[in-house]
């Protein structure tokens, strides 16, 4: 039974929202992390994700979030953050998905103590299988701020030697 | 002065829906079904190996995955001729009936129930009073005094902090809301029940699939499960076991819980098996195959038109009626020309000319859907159709559960329903209960039949495909969660050359055609009764029933286009 996990959300095949299943894939081959960590690409599962929050101690969000600033910024919010009413609906493109899971599991009784959202301003979201170059060069600084928050958390996360290339099997052109 | 309600898109989970309506008198006169349905997958997979396409299509919807993973290697099986192991169909067939469960009794207890119950008014109920409701028409044991005061604490302690968490949108003390208190705060700790029986129908798919929402296991040509009864890393006997006794405990869970609570509902609210029929022209396809060619089916298809009781039985796959008879019309649709084709022939070119004023007539083009018929007719598809297809040529297992759906109204509420007020809002919200208890029995059923076939030494999951030269055309047909879906497929050289996905919300959100005709939502909406415009609860009501995979928010403009209120719905 995973106690924390790490969930990618986003659709791959709309350009920059591929960010969360970009991040979550690309820490996954670098680093290794103890069985009870998961990192999951969750796609854009809406009200499903309760199930994955259901009896976890923390999750970490990666995902696009609308947010003021620039193509490719990092944006780190805690759960208040996510939940204020106010700025969540133009957050995130998976509305109402994101916030209504984390209410419906901690109605239920089941949620997360720590819920973190590591997000990425979006270039650009339009169907397509790559990302934009903002977006590109922000994988590494939010796998990085993925690992300090696991970190944090006082999870071992340890490189692995050689790193696994990602499975970002959506990138690979036909032919 | 008719007043406008324009229901609009805040989420882009698959697409946006819109819902404009012209309310006069009290009652809706005219609606319009706009959204953008996710577009462009044929771009994304022109020159791919068709073998690849099932695990883009998957991500088309991410609530919808396995559906569109299963349509697809069907689609590309379906053109090479191929046939797939028998094990292999009955793994699908479990993966497919307990994805549908999952997502029947989400819509119900977390996306629409809120429609009908008022969370507030749970606070007044007396729990004892509610148990002994409860028991009067079922055995459930979730239903004792103690955890439906538990219940009602936690609702009032969620009111007390004044937050009532996922349920601030609903619209407590709306005069269309009409259920008891008790009868409310059964239906809250059942939402809460629910919760834990969904994630065992999700834990149901990840044994066979290997993860959820997006499954591993499926290839063009079969599963690619490893199965050895007596190894641990593989599909075995103690996995096969915990299989059976999830899917028994949801299956408890639906024929106790759900299917009774829908009967509950539906008898407080007997004017809402009146309106909402809309296009009662209905397609269903067979699916859960039982055999390795696909020739017997365990769901029956068919065609009903104009609500008429004749059936045309659609009893393959390989159905010409149905490869010959379904078109797109883009006549409405933000597309470039005016055509009406089959969907191997279709293309998507956008040509987007404007959204549509406040206050003014509807433009030619208005949507983003494309407008799908049969025979040039709108039909309505999802759970209603296929059980009336069922029921009306004496499919048993339809006619065994729309019975036992007739007989809870009637004893809890003393009322006689016929299946013809099946044609409703609240049918459809049936018809979704009746399939889901079929789907429980079956996925029952094929489990046996996997274990028996294993039990023969049969341990076969995948027959190679193998492309020809040439073009080949292919159609894959599942009877998913919200209707018929299809994914129609050209492949040259074995590599893709076209591909359209006709989904189910197509078929019913999809705007009028060539001919003016409107569509299932469009047509479903006339009629309906709008109390308040400033809360147009009800044409809610009659939208979800049709199980929209997407939310929106609900905009009233009075005559001169100001809003006059807004307000979000899930």
């Amino acid at each position: 039974m995973a106690r924390i996990a790490v969930i990618g959300i986003g659709n791959v095949l709309e350009g920059d929202d591929a960010l969360g299943p970009t991040v979550a894939r690309t820490f996954e081959a670098a680093y290794a992390v103890p069985a009870d960590v998961e990192v999951i690409d969750a796609g854009t599962p809406g009200l499903d994700l309760t199930a994955y929050l259901a009896g976890l101690e923390a999750v970490v969000f990666v995902d696009a979030v609308k947010a003021r600033g620039g193509a490719g910024e990092l944006r780190v919010y805690d759960r208040a953050g996510i939940l204020d009413r106010g700025p969540i609906l133009a957050m995130s493109p998976h509305e109402p998905g994101l916030r209504e899971s984390i209410l419906h599991a901690e109605f239920q009784g089941v949620a997360p103590a720590t819920i973190l959202l590591v997000g990425v301003i979006p270039g650009s979201i339009a169907f397509g299988c790559q990302l934009t170059a903002a977006a590109r060069a922000a994988v590494p600084v939010a796998v990085a701020r993925v690992k300090a928050e696991l970190e944090a958390l006082g999870v071992p996360v340890t490189p692995r030697q050689p790193p696994l290339p990602p499975d970002l099997w959506w990138e690979r052109p036909a032919g | 002065m008719s007043t406008r309600v324009t229901i609009d898109p805040i989420t882009r989970i698959e697409g946006h829906l819109r819902i404009d309506l012209e309310v006069e008198g009290g009652t809706v006169h005219k609606a319009y079904s706009s959204g953008t349905m996710w577009r462009g997958i044929e771009v994304i997979l022109q020159g791919r190996d068709p073998r690849d396409a099932w695990v883009f299509t998957q991500r088309i919807c991410g609530v919808c995955t396995t559906v569109h993973a299963i349509a697809s290697v069907r689609s590309v099986e379906n053109a090479l001729g191929l046939e797939v192991p028998l094990n292999a169909q009955l793994i699908r067939n479990i993966i497919v009936a307990a994805h549908a469960q999952h997502d029947h009794m989400v819509h119900f207890y977390h996306l629409s129930a809120l429609d009908w119950v008022d969370v507030v008014s749970a606070l007044k109920a007396d729990p004892a009073r509610a148990s002994a409701l409860a028991a009067s028409f079922t055995d459930w044991p979730g239903n004792s005094v103690q955890q439906l005061t538990a219940v009602k604490e936690k609702v009032a302690a969620f009111v007390k902090a004044g937050q009532l968490g996922p349920f601030t949108n609903g619209y407590w003390g709306h005069p269309a809301m009409k259920l008891p208190p008790e009868v409310n705060l059964l239906a809250v700790a059942h939402y809460l029940q629910a919760l834990d029986v969904q994630r065992k129908a999700n834990q149901v798919v990840a044994m066979l699939g290997s993860k959820t929402p997006n499954i591993q296991n499926l290839a063009v040509g079969g599963v690619a499960n490893a199965i050895n009864l007596d190894n641990p890393a593989t599909l075995n006997m103690e996995k096969l076991y915990a299989i059976k006794s999830t899917l028994e405990e949801i299956q408890a869970f639906i024929t106790q819980v759900y299917l009774p609570d829908v009967a509950a509902v539906a008898g407080f609210y007997p004017d809402w098996l009146s309106y909402g029929a809309g296009v009662t022209n209905y397609l269903a396809v067979p699916d859960l195959p039982t055999d390795a060619r696909m020739t017997a089916f365990d769901l029956p298809g068919g065609v009903i038109m104009a609500g008429r009781p004749g059936v045309q039985q659609v009893t393959s796959w390989n159905d010409d009626y149905l490869k010959r008879n379904v078109t797109e019309s883009i006549a409405r649709s933000y597309y470039d020309g005016a055509w009406t084709r089959g969907p191997w022939e279709g293309e998507t070119v956008p040509r987007y000319t404007g959204d549509w004023k406040p206050e003014s007539p509807a433009p030619e083009k208005y949507s983003w859907v494309k407008a799908p018929r049969l025979e040039g007719k709108p039909m309505q598809v999802g759970p209603l159709a296929q059980v009336l297809v069922g029921y009306l040529t004496g499919h048993p297992l339809t006619v065994k559960y729309t019975q036992a759906a007739i007989a809870a109204v009637k004893a809890i509420h003393h009322i006689d329903l016929k299946p013809a007020h099946l044609h409703s809002t609240l049918g459809r919200h049936a018809a979704r209960a009746i399939r889901c208890a079929m789907l429980g029995e079956l996925s029952l059923k094929h489990w046996g039949l996997l274990a028996e076939n294993l039990g023969k030494g049969d341990v076969s999951t995948f027959n190679p495909p193998t492309f020809p030269k040439g073009e080949i055309r292919g159609v894959g047909f599942h009877e998913a969660p919200r209707g018929v879906l299809s994914h129609w497929c050209v492949i040259q050289d074995g590599a893709i050359k076209n591909y359209q996905a006709v989904v189910p919300s197509t078929w019913n959100a999809g705007p009028r055609d060539d001919k003016d005709q409107p569509g299932p939502y469009e047509a479903s909406l006339v009629g309906n009764p709008i109390a308040d415009p400033k809360l147009p609860l009800e044409a809610l009501r009659t939208v979800h029933s049709f199980d929209p995979c997407l939310a929106c928010a609900i905009h009233t403009h009075d005559a001169d286009g100001a809003e006059v209120s807004q307000v979000k719905v899930g």
